[in-house]
């Protein structure tokens, strides 16, 4: 190869790469936070059976499942504000299009860990005389929770890389720090290779993490 | 003798198929009933109906001489706050123990008390060992059911409904999961209970325990009492072909009186 890498161009800007990281972070937690939050939710509909509240809660999950997240982000960002009575900036159209995204996901998550718990525990606490509501937080959710702990950090890993998408609306996270430097230093093989490298280094101990929890035997069973 | 339940013309459908026909039953304080009937024949679901884990198509129940539900048109409505209530009066035992997974056998225990009573913590803790005690378990406090042999989590099971200190104790086929070798000390610790004065209605397929324990026995055949009184009247001179049938069955093959002490 014939090709001198030079990384002085790269450190030269690191201050803003530590600014695109730093919106990377923030972007990723926000989302990931009122992704999970409202995922509960439509988990939880979706698990109710009942119609009213099954129906709507399952388009919206197949709705944002079966489109590309790209797509979601730049349909927020260019189309929504034509039917929105409001202004709508990068980080507002990349929030929606990845919180939904996660939301739609993990109420999956949600739904399928409701659905693991076996309905004897479910039986267990009413016949003691616990209500709905005490079943759930007392019985259901914290056997339920364990188990969907690792599909919840394989989740967060997804999310934090899908935030490279919001490069495409001019978003000032890792990513699009990088196009622009890399477009003024002409040095576009050390900057990628670099924005690789911060993923890597933030998202890898998460994965270890993750492993952690998956061979952790819950309850010593 | 006080009545502790009373259940008149209890009816019970699940869509077209009609489970229990028309059912009438009364137990007395501290007294054990055996409900017998081959499977399907609606004594689960009898049982199940007296703490409303399924709710009753027809018919009345009533608990230490109220009647639960309020009557309207002709049908009985249950309010959800009145069942809930109700249900924490009634401990039940279930043939797969169903205990909590993710607490030890004293937090099993004391889970009633504590989210259903609202007893403060140094009485959810009293309880809890009082009654893993009295199953003979309280050595095994800090013990996670996976790590229990299935007679030591049903008799955490009956410890769990015990400490809600309830007024009947329900049983559904407590012994039927349980490798043979476990079965004798869940009957000990029930008959223990039945001999301490408690309030049993009991499904079995235990006839032996039957015998030796129940104050009256119950055939049940196809959703309506065949036949009912004393275990000797049921057991030892049944009068319906159904009953015959059924206790041929399970004497079928039996061991003479093994010679061991």
């Amino acid at each position: 190869m014939d090709h001198n890498w030079d990384f002085a161009s790269v450190l030269a800007n690191k201050t803003l790469l530590l600014i695109g990281l730093k919106n990377t972070l923030v972007l990723g937690s926000v989302c990931l936070a009122l992704g999970l939050f409202f995922g509960l939710f439509v988990g939880a509909a979706r698990f109710s059976g009942k119609s009213w509240l099954y129906y709507p809660a399952t388009a919206f999950v197949e709705l944002f499942r079966n489109t590309p997240v790209l797509v979601q982000i730049m349909w927020f960002f260019f189309a929504f504000p034509i039917i929105a009575p409001f202004k709508i900036d990068a980080f507002t159209a990349a929030t929606l299009g990845l919180t939904l995204n996660t939301v739609a996901f993990s109420s999956e998550i949600y739904r399928a860990g409701l659905q693991s718990i076996h309905k004897g525990q479910w039986e267990a606490g009413k016949a003691l005389g616990m209500s709905y509501w005490q079943q759930m937080r007392r019985v259901v959710l914290p056997q339920a929770v364990r188990r969907m702990l690792p599909a919840f950090m394989n989740r967060a890993v997804e999310l934090f890389k899908m935030t490279s998408l919001a490069s495409v609306i001019a978003y000032g996270e890792l990513m699009y720090q990088a196009k622009v430097v890399s477009t003024i230093s002409f040095n576009p093989i050390e900057m990628y290779t670099s924005v690789a490298l911060i993923f890597f280094l933030v998202l890898f101990p998460a994965t270890i993490l993750v492993r952690r929890f998956e061979a952790r035997d819950t309850f010593r069973r | 003798m006080t009545e502790v339940l009373r259940i008149e013309g209890l009816h019970k459908s699940f869509a077209e198929l009609e489970v229990l026909k028309g059912i009438d039953l009364s137990v007395n304080k501290g007294e054990t009933v055996v409900l017998l009937g081959a499977s399907g024949s609606g004594k689960s679901t009898l049982l199940r109906c007296v703490n409303f884990m399924e709710i009753p198509t027809s018919g009345r129940i009533h608990l230490e001489g109220k009647a639960i539900g309020s009557a309207r048109n002709g049908r009985v409505a249950y309010a959800e706050r009145e069942l809930t209530q109700l249900r924490s009066r009634v401990g039940m035992v279930f043939q797969h123990f169903n205990l909590f997974p993710h607490m030890t056998a004293l937090e099993n225990v004391m889970e009633g008390p504590r989210t259903v009573l609202k007893c403060d913590s140094s009485e959810c803790r009293r309880r809890g060992e009082k009654y893993l005690d009295k199953v003979g378990l309280g050595w095994k406090a800090d013990a996670y059911p996976s790590q229990l042999s299935g007679g030591q989590q049903q008799r955490i099971a009956i410890a769990r409904a015990l400490a809600m200190e309830p007024e009947i104790m329900l049983f559904d086929e407590a012994t039927s999961a349980l490798d043979p070798e476990l079965v004798g000390e869940v009957l000990e610790t029930m008959k223990e209970l039945a001999e301490e004065g408690m309030t049993m209605l009991i499904v079995t397929h235990e006839l032996g325990f039957a015998y030796t324990v129940a104050d009256k026995v119950l055939f049940l055949s196809e959703g309506s009492i065949l036949e009912q009184g004393t275990p000797a009247e049921v057991l030892t001179y049944p009068r319906q072909d159904a009953t015959k049938n059924f206790l041929r069955g399970h004497n079928m093959f039996r061991l003479p009186e093994p010679q061991i002490d």
